[in-house]
């Protein structure tokens, strides 16, 4: 059976899904749209049924796409897709604006079980519901009393449905369905007053409300000071950083140093040959490459529902918006491109709060434009290599000035391509900003838990397998070459005078760069270089560029490869490497020029593999990641030719 | 009056919503002329403020609360 579970926003209706599912989650789309739905597995009396969290709305009648799903379930769904029975999760302080929602369900024809949540606290608030009351005026629907953040209910409310399933069974004679499929906005209204003037007389009746005037919360003027409001979020913003950066690099460093053992123990056990080389350098690091962004995921939106949870976020998002307008993005936009700055992919996924579908689409589009973590070590080693270690006005590190510039220049160029696109695109509906600002609560760890994992299993099950596919291909193609080309290099290369005279360590170096020169990659590398000569670049580079694409940070180390700095963890070595490295006419490869190109080139350029499964992911259609390989590929090409030709 | 122009604590009973798509959005949400509403919070440089209706503490932007004109409670102590 299919169970579907109604609720206005900030009724409590995720800490039912939660309560009821638990693990046993899953996440699809509705039917024939790129809405997202989640579904569990609720299990009662040995029989297990499908319980799906529909969004959070007011009414039946849709004003956006994700309303829309609501509508669509009801009247336009086949068979296979309706729901059979229907939970309403209503917030016990607010039970009229909830009963709207539920009478229009009731009017399809649904048969009906309603939740009263947070009854507690309605209670303390003054309210009193006359819940027979209620009951008789509902007679087909069993109402359930629940406090769901403490798990008081469930076994009620699990009875409820079973009896409402039983009576399913017995009862073939089917509510019809009196509900008219409006869509005109004056139908829509009319409607509306009706049905509002008909609850009103059941409430007069069962409600009791004893008349105390709502107060903002102390809290609330402080979050929402034109300063100390600031700061405070600004605040909070540093120290989710802080344990990002610090606590992330332990579990990070530990993936790849498992990996780098698992690899060495197989390379050992599994015979020499091809078999091995794609195990272990193919699939090994490919499938490292996606564990090692789960810490930085994790901690984020364990931060992230954290703020959600605990009610401060909407708090932020007020404060937001107004800031953010301009630029076509939404104060929800803001929590998700600040995520960016450490990792891309969480941001890109916490864009699921944004409410408005342009908006949300805007923020995704820009987010890889905010400097990830990963670009960390590129600016490092292209700063210490062209920037002179120097202080302006006695105290200001010129290096530092110059890392802040890029960051800045990523923020500024992502603010602008929002407000480009906000021009661009056209608005299918006008929507509104309605948000409801919840009460402060302590936040549930259950919660922020399955969150966390929800975020965890939806990057590797959804984007991992395309992240891992696609960093095989670049590692064959940067492993294997023409045969006979490669014969001839290495032949080449062991009758220079520098080769004979090397070590065991430089010959293998020396081996590795020319071999990697004489891949696939590498020829490619060279067959771009009168494109990238005008930026600056010389082919050794271009290999790089072209290796980086599958991750930012991959740029020093194919670079270590390719200048035969043998083992890429000497950074310092590889710095005064590349600082004499010159062009066949003997000046040398970089300078203040190309240096700055490179940096702002990585600025731009849409370097990862991940952020763009990932968009794939939550856009659902490749048009909008291909649209950022293009487009920011050209950004990074047009601001590295300005940089470099002026 | 419209519902921006009230302060912080001021207390007002909304008249009428202009725009069509958001009087039929608000009424389903259960404000309709009638409603008491109290003005909690205003972003700062005019962005969002916040009301209350019943129990709920509603954000909607400064330009879509320009849309509702309110009759303002006069201060009882």
């Amino acid at each position: 059976m299919k169970i579907a579970l109604f609720g206005n926003p900030n009724t409590g209706k995720s800490t039912v899904f939660n309560l009821l599912t638990g693990l046993r989650q899953k996440i699809g789309n509705f039917p024939g749209v790129t809405v997202e739905q989640k579904s569990g597995v609720l299990h009662i009396k040995d029989a297990s049924h499908e319980l799906i969290d529909v969004p959070g709305v007011y009414s039946i009648y849709p004003s956006n796409r994700e309303e829309k799903v609501v509508f669509d379930l009801l009247f336009n769904a086949t068979e296979s897709d309706k729901p059979q029975l229907g939970i309403l999760v209503a917030d016990a302080s607010n039970l009229s604006r909830s009963l709207f929602f539920f009478s229009q369900l009731i009017d399809s024809g649904l048969p009906m079980v309603l939740v009263i949540n947070m009854y507690d606290i309605a209670k303390k608030k003054g309210i009193n519901i006359d819940v027979t009351a209620l009951q008789s005026t509902f007679s087909q629907s069993p109402i359930v009393i629940m406090n769901a953040r403490v798990g008081l209910g469930k076994e009620r409310l699990m009875q409820a449905i079973s009896e409402q399933l039983d009576a399913l069974k017995v009862e073939s004679t089917k509510v019809t369905n009196t509900l008219k499929k409006l869509s005109d906005l004056a139908g829509q209204e009319k409607e509306a007053n009706a049905r509002n003037t008909y609850l009103g007389t059941i409430l007069n009746k069962v409600l009791q409300v004893k008349e105390v005037p709502v107060r903002t919360h102390p809290l609330d003027r402080w979050f929402t000071h034109p300063i100390a409001g600031y700061v405070i979020f600004a605040s909070i913003l540093f120290i989710i950083f802080q344990f990002v950066f610090s606590f992330a690099a332990f579990p990070m460093d530990a993936i790849e140093l498992g990996f780098e053992w698992l690899t060495l123990w197989l390379r050992d056990i599994l015979p020499d040959g091809p078999l091995s080389a794609l195990i272990c350098e193919g699939i090994l690091p490919g499938i490292s490459g996606v564990l090692v962004f789960i810490p930085q995921i994790g901690i984020l939106f364990f931060f992230i529902a954290l703020l959600e949870d605990s009610g401060y976020l909407a708090r932020a998002v007020f404060l937001m918006d107004r800031l953010v307008r301009p630029f076509g993005l939404n104060g929800r936009s803001v929590v998700p491109l600040l995520s960016s700055m450490a990792c891309a992919i969480p941001g890109v996924m916490a864009t699921r709060g944004i409410p408005n579908y342009k908006e949300r689409l805007i923020t995704i589009f820009v987010a890889p434009l905010m400097s990830c973590s990963a670009r960390i070590p590129v600016f490092t080693l292209l700063i210490g290599l062209v920037i002179p270690k120097m202080k302006l006005l006695g105290f200001i590190q010129l290096q530092g000035l110059v890392l802040l510039g890029l960051y800045l220049l990523g923020i500024v160029s992502a603010l602008f391509i929002a407000w480009v696109m906000k021009l661009m695109i056209n608005q299918e509906k006008r929507s509104y900003y309605l948000m409801e600002i919840p009460e402060f609560k302590r936040p549930l760890w259950r919660n922020i838990f399955l969150t966390v994992f929800e975020k965890i299993k939806v990057f590797t099950t959804e984007a991992g397998g395309i992240i891992l596919a696609i960093s095989i291909v670049l590692w064959a193609l940067a492993s294997y070459g023409p045969r006979e080309q490669r014969r001839a290099a290495i032949q080449a290369l062991k009758t220079t005078d520098t080769y004979m005279q090397g070590s065991t360590e430089e010959q293998d170096g020396l081996k590795n760069s020319v071999l990697l020169e004489n891949s696939y990659i590498g020829i490619v590398g060279k067959g771009i270089e009168p494109m990238i000569k005008p930026i600056g670049y010389d082919w050794k580079i271009g290999i790089a560029l072209i290796t980086s694409f599958a991750a930012r940070e991959v740029f020093v180390g194919s670079l270590s490869t390719i200048y035969a700095n043998g083992g890429s963890d000497n950074d310092f070595k590889l710095s005064s490497k590349l600082k004499q490295q010159k062009n066949p006419d003997g000046t040398l490869v970089f300078t203040l020029r190309s240096g700055i190109s490179l940096m702002v080139f990585y600025v731009y350029a849409m370097q990862c593999l991940s952020t763009l499964a990932i968009v794939k992911r939550e856009t659902k259609s490749w048009k909008w990641p291909l649209l950022q390989v293009l487009f920011f590929g050209l950004m990074a090409y047009a601001g590295a030719w300005i940089c470099f030709n002026i | 009056m419209l519902l921006n122009e009230l302060k912080v604590g001021e207390q007002a009973n909304i008249l009428y919503i202009s725009d069509d798509v958001f009087r039929t959005k608000l009424l389903e949400m259960g404000i309709m002329p009638g409603t008491l509403v109290t003005l909690h919070l205003k972003a700062p440089f005019k962005g969002p403020i916040a009301f209350s209706y019943q129990n709920t503490l509603l954000s909607i932007r400064n330009e879509d609360a320009q849309q509702i004109s309110v009759d303002k409670l006069s201060l009882q102590a």
